[in-house]
C-alpha cells in the first residue's frame, strides 16, 4: 500500500460495466518528506504522477488514503476488471519516526 | 522482496474488511549503504516487527492474501522476515 492525499475526483458517463457505482479519486502520492510533515500539512506535489484510484470506501478531497497498486487492485471484484489502483484504507493517523543512525 | 526499515505505523478505521486487525507498518526501503531510498511503503505485519528494525518486505499478493485469509483482499506488501544481522557477526 502507498499513502497519498486525495486532490480531486473523476466522474464518468460511460465505463466498463464492472466499474459502475464506484468513485474515482485523483491521489497525489506521499513522498518521504510528506510522511515527516504529517497528515495535516499542505500537499507537496512531488514528481510522481497522481494516479486515478477506484474507491468504494468514500474518500474525500484533502483526505489521506492508502491505495494498493498492481494486479491486487482487481482482486476484490467478482469478475475480471480493468483496475490497477484501489483505495484500501482511509487513514486516520500516522506515527512516523525517521531513522537516523 | 526489498530490505526496508520500520519507521512507524498507520491507523485506519475505515479499510477493506480483510485488513481488520492487521498492523499496517511504514517500511522505508534501504539502499546499498543502509540509507533510505524511494518512498515508504505500507505493509501488513504478521510477525510484530519493532520500530527501526530492519525487515524484508515482499510484494507477493498471493502470499499476502493467504496470510489475511481472504481471496478478495487487495493486500500486496507484507513483512516476510525480520533481519538479525546483515552479514555473519555484524548485528544491525
Amino acid at each position: 500500500m502507498k499513502l497519498g492525499t486525495v486532490i480531486g475526483r473523476v466522474t464518468l458517463s460511460r465505463s466498463v460495466p464492472a466499474l459502475t457505482g464506484g468513485r474515482f479519486l485523483i491521489v497525489s502520492p506521499f513522498g518521504r518528506e510528506q510522511f515527516q510533515r504529517g497528515l495535516d500539512a499542505p500537499v507537496s506535489f512531488g514528481s510522481d504522477p497522481s494516479p486515478v484510484v477506484y474507491d468504494d470506501l468514500g474518500g474525500n478531497v484533502r483526505q489521506v488514503v492508502g491505495y494498493e497498486e498492481g494486479r491486487e487492485a482487481a482482486q476484490p471484484f467478482d469478475q475480471p476488471t480493468p483496475v490497477d489502483a484501489i483505495n484500501a484504507a482511509l487513514v486516520d493517523e500516522i506515527f512516523y519516526s525517521p531513522f537516523s543512525p | 522482496m526489498l530490505l526496508a526499515r520500520v519507521e512507524g505505523n498507520v491507523v485506519a478505521t475505515r479499510k477493506h474488511p480483510s485488513l481488520e486487525g492487521w498492523r499496517l507498518i511504514i517500511c522505508q526501503p534501504l539502499n546499498a549503504v543502509g540509507g533510505p531510498e524511494g518512498v515508504p511503503m505500507i505493509a501488513i505485519d504478521p510477525y510484530g516487527a519493532g520500530m527501526h528494525q530492519r525487515v524484508i518486505i515482499s510484494s507477493d499478493g498471493i502470499a499476502a492474501r493467504k496470510a489475511v485469509g481472504d481471496d478478495k483482499s487487495p493486500a500486496r506488501w507484507m513483512i516476510t522476515a525480520i533481519v538479525d544481522e546483515k552479514e555473519p557477526g555484524v548485528p544491525v
